[in-house]
């Protein structure tokens, strides 16, 4: 049997809790690990894995159910569903998404990263993320 | 008598003075320091300022369990041990303040499985029916030979060794060891459930499973010895040291389990930590999380189920002036 897919959680983060979790979801389905019908653990099992309150979970799983990742049953469980959407052809969506890793590249960038092996990353990001 | 309150005091002096080594790696007086940090000056230097005080006060009681008046061995018994604990308690906390500044954060990154497996119980769960079995084999051979039991018996020996408190042959007084027997073995039991079922996934929760079904089945092996007395004519010695027996070698092989390294530090906040000792964290769903002080789990005080747990276990003690003749 494969092993299950993980997420990590910095608590120490700037990030909210909450936003880390589904954001380490969000990864896993774009990538495929996280196929539908899948099955994730209930919000109480994964906060106590995590160590955070239930309404930390609760709130990520929400999150996901709103973009569409999954389905809710009774509040508790998450199923991850099939998600299609659209693909969009114009390039309107690109000025918010643009700004978004401009901020992030220059964030990388002062931190000491240099743009070479920065734009190879990137590049072998996009090969990954294969799913719409 | 005096042999065992030694013997006793010797077991309790050893376990304290021990104390600095009886911690999960990575822990020094209930703070997660870096590696290496035991070995190093302020970690040697406080493990020796501990010891300088315990070790002192181990010896002053074993010193009066050894040349104390016989009268006074049962108050010694009760008392040496609270006195090596308070000496130790103190001790503990100087260092633990001193060691405070050097904590580092457990595991600053958490990870959990995104799996669905079913968390079933071990297979060895099921010996926790096992002491309610006993109990019952035990009322049912008395009920049994309910002629044979004595009109009159004891029920309480003095540090002598001699009965001091007598009962009448009565339902109470028969099978009332049996009943509050039953309390604590469904006790542990329920706290058996909650450990495994209210704490994170690792080898170490199915440790302290096996230490609670341990711990209810001695409980039944022990009242249900008590509840025979009257008919077996067990010798009170008896009752007293088979438990040593028993749970002395269990306690080591459980330590050893508990101290096996490749299990990483459970991460839980250091400033909800009250003294190293006491774990309140009302954002933690967990109901019980590995020890900093010792080797095992604690209950999250900030969990309303870790109060209903310990009420119930008062309730069962109060029970006994009920149930006990």
């Amino acid at each position: 049997m494969p092993d299950s897919p993980r997420i990590e959680i910095d608590p120490q983060s700037s990030v909210p809790v909450f936003r880390q979790i589904s954001d380490r979801i969000r990864i896993l389905l774009v990538e495929g690990r996280l196929a539908p019908g899948t099955a994730l653990p209930s919000v109480r099992r994964l906060a106590m894995e995590l160590g955070v309150h239930f309404n930390t979970v609760a709130e990520a799983y929400r999150q996901l159910a709103t973009e569409g990742w999954l389905e809710l049953k009774h509040g508790r469980t998450a199923v991850v569903i099939n998600r299609s959407v659209a693909e969009v052809t114009n390039r309107d969506w690109s000025e918010g998404f643009r700004m978004r890793v401009r901020a992030l590249v220059a964030q990388i960038r002062s931190e000491g990263v240099s743009a070479k092996a920065l734009a190879e990353e990137l590049h072998s990001l996009a090969g990954e993320v294969t799913r719409p | 008598m005096r042999l065992f309150v030694l013997l006793f005091n010797a077991f309790i002096g050893a376990t304290f003075f021990a104390m600095p080594n009886l911690t999960r790696p990575g822990l020094l007086f209930a703070v997660p320091v870096p590696a290496g940090f035991r070995e190093g000056p302020d970690g040697r230097r406080a493990i020796r300022v501990f010891r300088l005080i315990v070790g002192p006060v181990v010896l002053v009681a074993m010193c009066v369990s050894l040349l104390a008046p016989l009268n006074a061995v049962g108050l010694i018994m009760v008392g040496a041990p609270y006195g090596v604990m308070l000496a130790a308690g103190i001790a503990f906390y100087v260092q633990y303040r001193r060691l405070s500044p050097f904590a580092v954060h457990t595991a600053p990154v958490r990870c959990a499985e995104l799996g669905t497996a079913p968390d079933r119980m071990p297979w060895f769960a099921w010996l926790g029916t096992a002491p309610f079995a006993t109990l019952l084999a035990a009322a049912w051979y008395l009920h049994l030979n309910w002629a044979s039991i004595p009109a009159r018996f004891p029920v309480h020996w003095g540090a002598d060794g001699l009965p001091n408190r007598w009962v009448e042959r009565s339902v109470k007084g028969v099978y009332g060891p049996l009943v509050f027997g039953a309390e604590i073995c469904a006790w542990f039991s329920v706290f058996a459930l909650a450990g495994w079922h209210g704490s994170r996934r690792s080898r170490l929760r199915g440790v302290l499973l096996v230490a609670m079904v341990s711990a209810a089945c001695f409980m039944g092996v022990l009242f249900g010895g008590i509840a025979l007395i009257p008919l077996l004519k067990t010798p009170p010695w008896v009752i007293v040291f088979l438990p040593m027996v028993i749970l002395i070698p269990g306690t080591i092989v459980l330590v050893r389990k508990f101290m096996e390294p490749g299990e990483p530090m459970e991460a839980t906040p250091n400033e909800c930590w009250k003294a190293g000792t006491f774990y309140c964290n009302p954002d933690d769903p967990a109901l019980l999380v590995q020890k900093r002080l010792g080797l095992g789990y604690t209950l999250n005080f900030a969990n309303p189920w870790s109060w209903i747990l310990l009420s119930g276990l008062v309730l069962i003690m109060a029970s006994g002036f009920l149930v006990l003749p």
